[in-house]
């Protein structure tokens, strides 16, 4: 089935199509997020300015008509209100224009059911990192096949992982991207202490990243970009870990903004492989928000028969992932 | 000397084995090959302190725990317990009333277990029962720690025997309607029913 998929939960609007699960485009326009942050009603603005250009060229790349799309999928949360809205209306309107079928998506799922088809893995533990989100989860119960979700196992309890890299790289003068510009930063860096919060396999960033602005002015800039970085994903392992040793997992994902860094995936795979797991993740353009996870996951609701009213497509800022259900 | 791998946690390997005759246990925290070396040598050998403490604190105020035989930076020696784990045996209405006192007891003492479970508890041949695996503890007098060492344990416990523990916890542990009050309201909150979903 040919579906077209519409995200637009943060600062990125993409636009993706799918055909019987293979991407064939992938395209997106991001919102500058570099000194002030994601000011709701201006990134709104952006992806009402861009959706029109963004469509055309997914459909370019795909090399299809906007006739031969036989379903929408949209991001119906967890988001920024204003920014769902835009590609919520951009789907239903195509989908009322073609009398096709739509899917609301739970983004969360999105970025979960890529990495783990793209990854060729079958039922793996999954650390989600990204700028607003930090969680762990797994599919517990697989005996209900026609009913499967996701278990939340642990995650923050205050703000993601990518959020925490973001506001300290504004206090740098750097540009906030998944931790990227620290990341370069620390790349000569030494270790000094830092606060570690992890309970059990939840864990807390905020201790972090005050005791990191304010050490700004006591230690070379490369030292704390080295360390809060090297604690940060630190936590994020033990918390994995110890997720793995309860469920016997013998599989690992990792997917997400976050999970384009380098040094966190070498770690995880450290991980998986004491623990005799095989390890995998997408490739950065489907880790970073992407229509083309929207499009793979509506497609295969749309397959299982699926279907939802357009009255009935609406967003939802707190969607959270345990409560989409997932087809395989 | 021979030392035979009897668990292996997220943290920690346990071992047994002998010293001078007699059975111990080993507990070593080791490396992360993930983590920077400062790191994890610094969290290794806090966490090993953190645990030898409350141990002999739990020691101090007359609980039964394992016997500390000797702290390494990063590994503990203690007194190999006897007895079967309160996981792998029926447990009695006796056994999980002691299992109540022995939390009001750690409660009193100003300890926070962490992971109060029947994996953690040994019962001894005289029926009398040891809790072990400090590992996760906290020095606390706060009710949402110890709520929390309830609720770990009322997960597991079936419903018939977990009024008896209650009882026995209540009237051990001073402060403990302040605890129970705020275990209805832990159970309340919206984290815990959104991830209950089944």
């Amino acid at each position: 089935m040919l579906v077209l998929g519409v995200e637009s939960s943060a600062h990125t609007f993409g636009v993706g199509v799918v055909d019987r699960g293979k991407v064939l485009a992938n395209e997106k326009s991001m919102y500058g997020i570099s000194t002030t942050g994601m000011v709701p009603r201006n990134v709104a603005q952006h992806h009402i300015q861009s959706a029109n250009a963004v469509v055309s060229a997914a459909l370019g790349k795909a090399g299809i008509d906007i006739r031969d799309v036989e379903g929408v999928g949209y991001t119906k949360g967890p988001g920024i209100g204003t920014c769902l809205q835009v590609g919520q209306i951009v789907a239903k309107t195509i989908a009322s224009k073609l009398h096709v079928p739509i899917a609301p998506v739970n983004h969360a799922i999105g970025h979960i059911e890529i990495a783990r088809s793209m990854s060729g893995l079958r039922d793996p533990l999954v650390l989600y990192v990204s700028g607003g989100n930090s969680q762990i989860l797994k599919v517990l119960d697989h005996t209900n096949a026609d009913r499967l979700h996701y278990s939340v196992l642990g995650e923050t309890f205050d703000i993601g992982v990518g959020n925490m890299f973001d506001s300290f790289a504004r206090h740098l003068g750097l540009d906030p991207a998944w931790g990227s510009s620290v990341e370069k930063v620390a790349a000569n860096g030494r270790y000094i202490q830092m606060p570690y919060t992890v309970k059990g396999m939840d864990f807390s960033f905020t201790g972090l990243l005050t005791h990191s602005i304010k050490a700004i002015g006591s230690h070379p800039r490369e030292d704390v970009c080295f360390s809060i970085r090297e604690t940060a994903f630190s936590m994020l392992c033990e918390a994995t870990e110890r997720a793995m040793l309860m469920t016997s997992s013998k599989e690992l994902c990792v997917c997400g903004g976050v999970a384009q860094s380098a040094r966190l995936r070498w770690m995880l795979q450290s991980v998986a492989s004491e623990h005799g797991a095989r390890f995998g993740y997408a490739a950065n353009e489907f880790n970073a928000d992407n229509g083309a996870m929207i499009a793979f996951v509506a497609e295969r609701m749309l397959n299982a028969a699926v279907r939802t009213a357009l009255k009935d497509c609406t967003i939802e800022q707190r969607y959270r992932a345990e409560r989409a259900e997932v087809f395989q | 000397m021979s030392a035979k791998e009897i668990a292996r946690g997220a943290e920690a390997i346990v071992y047994e084995t002998r010293i001078a005759g007699i059975k111990v246990i080993l507990k070593l925290r080791n490396p992360k090959a993930y983590r920077v070396a400062e790191l994890d040598m610094q969290l290794r050998s806090s966490r090993t302190k953190k645990e030898a403490k409350i141990m002999s604190r739990a020691l101090a105020h007359g609980i039964r725990a394992p016997m500390l035989v000797g702290v390494g930076r990063a590994s503990i020696c203690m007194e190999k317990v006897d007895g079967k784990l309160m996981k792998d045996v029926r447990i009695s209405a006796r056994t999980a009333a002691s299992a109540g006192a022995l939390l009001g007891a750690l409660h009193n003492a100003g300890i926070s277990h962490g992971d109060f479970t029947p994996a953690n508890i040994i019962i001894e041949g005289s029926g009398r029962l040891c809790i072990i695996d400090f590992g996760l503890s906290e020095i606390t007098s706060g009710p949402e720690e110890k709520a929390l060492d309830i609720l770990l344990m009322k997960r597991q416990l079936a419903k018939r025997l977990y009024g008896g523990f209650t009882r026995a916890y209540a009237r051990t542990a001073s402060g403990s309607a302040e605890t129970l009050r705020r275990l209805e309201g832990i159970e309340e909150r919206g984290r815990y029913q959104s991830r209950a979903l089944e």
